[in-house]
Parts: C-alpha cells; structure tokens; sequence
C-alpha cells in the first residue's frame, strides 16, 4: 500500500510541479479568495464562474485550477466574515461568531492572520489524512458493481437530504428529486428516446449542467444582492489592514495549537461524509471546542475568542479537503462544490470513481498534490496580499452585481456560443430564485442533476444483471449495507423525534 | 399559508405534470416489452416527488425559516431594479447575435450600472469598455477562440 502511495505521490508531484500547474494552483487560489470574499458569493459560484476557463485546459491543469478556487474560495469567505460580518457562505458563518466581534475589538489583522494560519493547517492536515485515505478506499471501491454504485449514489443524496438541518429534510429530497427530473431532459442515452425536448434542438443535448450551476447560484445570488437590500451593502468599507497588525504572538499560537489539531481530524471525518461539507465541518469543530473549553473561556465564545475563531476555520478547510475522498474514490460528491466539480470531470471524459485512480492517476494525485501547493500559496502569498483584498469589498454595489452578472453569462455563452442558452439561464434563474424565497435549498439540486444520469444508467445495468429483479438492492451484502445506511439516515431524525417523546420531551415540530 | 407550502403545493403541481408528460415520451415496440425503459425514471420521479411536496404539505412546518409566509418575506424588496435587470439580460441574449459580443457587452454593463444607481458617465464607461475589450482580447487573440460579429454588420455591409 505504501509503495503504491509513494508512486502516486510521484506522480503528484512531477504533474504539479509543472510551472503551467504551479501557475494555476496560484491562479485559482487568488481567484477564489477575490470571489469567495465578495458578498454573498461562495465556493459554488467561485468553482462554476472559473469552469469555462479551464475548458481549453487539459484535464489535470483544469482540475488543479479548480481545486484552487475551492479552498482559495472558503479562505475568501472567512475574510468577509471577519471584517464586515458578511458570511460568502454557510460554510464560514460560524467564522463571523467570533472572527467579527475580534475585528470590532480592534484586532482585524489579527484575526485574519489567525484564520489564515488554522485554515492553512486545517486543509495540510487534512491533505496527509486524504493521501492515506484515498487509496485504500479507491482499491475498495473497485470491487463495486453498478447496484453498488446505485445505491451509493441514493446514499449521498439522502445524505446531503439528512444534513439539511432541522425541518429541512424534506424540502432537500424534494430539490434532489427536482434535480434528477432536470436531468431526464434531453435525448435517453441508451434508448435513443427524446425527452421532455418539447421538439426543441437546443434541448436535445439536456441541460448543461454548467448553466444550471451559474442559474442556480451566480445569477441568483447576485439578484439576492440587488433585491435584499442589504442596510451595509452599500458602504463595506472595512478599516485599513496594516501588515504589522497581521502578526499572532507566541502565547496566543500555543492557546490554538491543540484547537488546530483537534478540529483538523474532526473536520476531515466530517468532509468525508457525503452530503456533510464545509459547513458541518465548521459548526460541528466550532462546538466541539466550545464544550471542551473552560468555564472562563466558554464565556469568550461569540466575543471574539480565539478558539472559537481557530475551530470553524481549521474545520472547514480540513472538510472542503475531506469532500475529496467521496469525489475522487466513489465519483460521488459530497457537497455542492464538489458536485459542480464532478460536472466538470465528466466534461473532461474522465470516469470519477475508483477506476480513475488507475486509468487517470496523474489527474487523481495532481489535484491530491496541488492543495498542498495550494494551502502554502494562500498562506504565503494571500496572507500579505489581505490588505489590498480589503479594499475589494469597498467597491460599490452598483458596479459589483452587473460585472457578476456579465461573468456569469459570458461564462456560458463563450462555451456554447449559443444565445438560447442566455435566455434558458435567465429562466433558471427566476424558477431557482421562486425556489430559494419558498426557502428551498439549491445545492441538492444540482447534486441531484449531476448524478442523475449515472444513477439511471447504474439502475438500468444492475436491472439487466439480476434479470430485471430489484433482489440487487438485498442481494450482496455491500449493497445491502449501503442500503441499510440510507434507510438509518433517513429515519434517524424520525427516530430521534420518537426516543424524545418518549422521554416525555416532545416536541410537535421536530417531525422531520 | 407558510412559503415552504407554497413551494411544496408548486412542486406538487409541477411532479404531475412532470409525470402526465412522461406518458408521452415515445416507446419503440421492443421497448414496450421491457421493465426498464425511458419512461421508468420519470414515473418514479414524478411519484416521488409529488408524495415528498404532499408530506411538507401535510406535516407542520419545522424549520422556523419556512413558516413565513411570502409577503412578509419579501417585504420591501427592490423588486424593480431586479425586474429590470431580468429584462437586461433577455435584451442581451436576444441582441448578442445581431449587434456582436464587444458593442452588446458595453451596453449591458453600462445599463446595468445605471438601474441600480450610478450617474457617472465616465465612470461607466471606464468599468465596461476595457474590461469587455481585454475579454475579447484574451479570447479572440490568446485563446483563438473565434467570436463571430454581430449580424447588423453585415447588414450594414461593413464586414
């Protein structure tokens, strides 16, 4: 096993260290944190604005681009979050809870250097965890047959389904169904069959997932700006950040240094879970430290404790890194990003999934390898570069929302060169933005897009080999344990609302 | 009525609809004889997804985001400068094949500049002629990708 670790990271390194890799890792590192700080963009929107750049690249140099924007993106967040107390995303809101009230206190620098400095240990411990990782599960993984694959998928959308947080179960099922019924459109694969075209020619081909990722998130989140009318929007000037300010003492790195540790692990563990992501990788760090702290620190929490600001960031570096290992073994996303990812794996033509890890090995370990290039480039170089970042959330609104607007359509158009696509975005667009003021979650949506098509062919192929019998959801007992674990996931908060009445402390609400 | 229902009575509505249209998706003769066929998926889906929007319809409302209803959430909303810039961009599909990528470009972002606030000229022109020009550049000249000219030159009979 270890031999096979030490060619692969070989292999990483002679594709990484290549000066056009090297040249993207940095690219898309600075990429992403300028999207990712940037109000109301998060890593999804950063990943899907950069995707048409990388479709001149080869596959290896695209992905490492978009890795970079991944992580370069969640380190922008947590700067927006610090300073003007405008989470990009979920995944960096637990960030604000004490990054903001530090910077309040007068200590931004000193914030964000803390931050960088957990986020960079968070996403290198995760690294290591993900080089050991990986393999084991890819060779695992290359026993599975397609009922394997069918219910692994069905296991990471209901995953992504049970992580939607209380009373959100269901609302997320239905946005994964919504996803999958997206993805019938366009001509049947394996039949030849038009579907729901409506005898149109631009819909034959389906629906670009591109689009439908720049719909649902770029363009709606910047109308979301325009229509919110955010009280601060107009005035994020956040106070000068000198470099002196950036510095963090002795005392206060060894007073994080066992928080890092901690939350590196934990967050890993969490990203590897399908459906869990940044988000529950940094609350779920965050309230570990906050129990394990004592009474006298416990009470900094959400005043600007250092622990507290350590914790979610280390945590959800350390997950964005761990969502890899579902992507990269399986070919199953484990959050949004890495689901507009895989979309872009499989515009490459490369299979994700086990057998990518010995047919296409150098894309396998060149993403693995880059993101330690990536964690030391948002470390060395973004870190001084904070300053000047800053003053990208001074710029107005009024120019800010056109500009996204522009990136995002032109990003679709310059790879389609089809004008019906900018009107069919358009209509995305409005139907995504009904959905999120119904309060409807769009990430399951577009896992549920993204896996829609290798979900049917996997049930149609596992139909054929048991003779058109769903006995393969029972029959092999990996199959049937997958199941199983999707059955307990989907009754679990069922089961936890039965157990608490039980214990007499019902609450009516908590169905699912 | 609490938005989430409101979504969920849509999606109900829509999964119908999703399913009667699935009946009319063609079937070769062999086809009709097989378990799976290109018809499965969307029956299954549609039934799905009508029985989960008939649950969030029926079970209380948990998430306490949800239990708004429409109108107090979007209360004070800039409904207009959205809508107009929703129009922008169904303007600039329709007129990028027939004025080009370089002079439709310019009059997006500067229109677009001007519907949420801004008034300087200058300003506008300097943030959406070099920014749309460079793109252009890049692809055209470093890329080789080949953006076609508007249709109205031809027209003209400049090109």
């Amino acid at each position: 096993m270890w031999d096979g670790m030490l060619s692969g990271m070989l292999t990483g390194i002679s594709t990484t260290m290549i000066p056009l890799n090297i040249a993207m890792v940095l690219f898309g590192c600075f990429m992403g944190s300028l999207i990712g700080m940037l109000p109301g963009l998060g890593p999804i929107t950063a990943v899907a604005l950069l995707i048409p750049v990388t479709y001149g690249l080869d596959p290896t140099t695209g992905m490492v681009l978009l890795a970079g924007v991944y992580y370069g993106a969640i380190f922008g967040g947590s700067t927006s979050s610090i300073l003007i107390n405008a989470p990009g995303e979920a995944a960096t809101v637990a960030t604000a809870l004490d990054g903001y009230p530090l910077a309040r206190q007068g200590y931004p620098g000193k914030a964000l250097a803390i931050a960088a400095y957990s986020s960079f240990s968070g996403g290198t411990v995760s690294v290591i965890l993900l080089m050991v990782f990986a393999p084991i599960l890819a060779s695992v993984a290359t026993s599975f047959q397609s009922a394997d694959y069918f219910a692994l998928m069905i296991l990471g959308l209901t995953a992504v389904s049970a992580f939607a947080g209380r009373g959100g179960v269901l609302k997320a099922l239905l946005m994964v169904v919504l996803g999958l019924m997206l993805a019938t459109v366009g001509t049947d694969q394996t039949s030849g069959v038009q579907r729901f075209t409506f005898g149109s020619l631009e819909l034959l081909d389906g629906i670009e997932f591109l689009m439908l990722a720049m719909a649902t998130f770029a363009l709606t989140e910047a109308l979301s700006i325009v229509l919110t009318r955010d009280a601060s929007s107009d005035s994020l000037k956040p106070k000068m950040i000198g470099f002196k300010s950036l510095k963090v003492t002795k005392k206060e790195f060894k007073l994080i240094a066992p928080t890092i540790a901690r939350s590196s692990i934990l967050g890993f563990f969490i990203g590897v879970l399908p459906g869990a992501g940044a988000t529950l990788g940094s609350f779920m760090a965050y309230g570990m430290e906050r129990n394990l702290a004592p009474p006298e620190e416990q009470a900094k929490f959400g005043k600007g404790s250092l622990r507290g600001l350590a914790a979610p960031e280390t945590g959800n570096n350390a997950a964005s890194s761990g969502s890899f290992v579902p992507l990269l073994c399986l070919g199953i996303p484990g959050s949004g990003t890495t689901a507009v990812m895989l979309g872009a794996l499989i515009a490459y033509g490369i299979e994700p999934g086990p057998r990518m890890f010995t047919d296409s090995p150098e894309v396998f370990w060149g993403i693995i390898m880059s993101m330690y290039l990536g964690n030391i480039f948002l470390l060395v170089l973004n870190l001084p570069l904070i300053p000047y970042f800053a003053k990208l959330l001074a710029i107005p609104r009024n120019f800010m929302v056109p500009m996204i607007l522009f990136f995002s359509l032109m990003g679709v158009y310059l790879v389609t060169f089809n004008d019906f696509d900018i009107l069919m975005m358009v209509f995305f667009c409005l139907a995504a933005m009904a959905l999120r003021l119904m309060n409807f979650p769009m990430a399951p949506l577009l896992l549920g897009f993204i896996l829609g098509g290798l979900m049917e062919d996997n049930l149609r192929r596992a139909l054929m080999i048991y003779d058109d019998s769903l006995s393969f959801m029972w029959q092999r007992p990996l199959t049937l344990g997958i199941n199983l674990a999707t059955l307990f996931i989907l009754f679990f908060p069922i089961l936890r609302s039965l157990l608490k009445s039980r214990n007499g402390k019902a609450d009516p609400t908590t169905a699912v | 009525m609490a938005r989430e229902k409101v979504g969920a009575l849509i999606m109900l509505l829509f999964s119908i609809a999703y399913g009667l249209l699935a009946t009319r998706i063609p079937l070769s003769f062999m086809a009709q004889h097989e378990v799976f066929t290109s018809r499965t998926m969307p029956y299954a889906l549609s039934v799905l997804g009508a029985l989960i929007a008939l649950l969030i319809l029926i079970l209380p409302t948990a998430d306490p985001e949800g239990k708004s209803t429409l109108k107090e959430k979007t209360h004070g909303m800039e409904w207009r400068k959205a809508i107009y810039l929703v129009l922008l961009m169904i303007g600039y599909g329709l007129i990028m094949v027939w004025l080009g990528f370089i002079i439709s470009s310019i009059l997006f972002l500067i229109i677009g500049f001007y519907i949420l606030g801004e008034r300087r000229i200058k300003a506008m022109l300097l943030a959406s002629i070099p920014l749309v020009v460079l793109l252009w550049f890049a692809m055209s000249t470093l890329l080789g990708v080949y953006i076609a000219p508007g249709e109205v030159f031809y027209m003209l009979g400049v090109l």
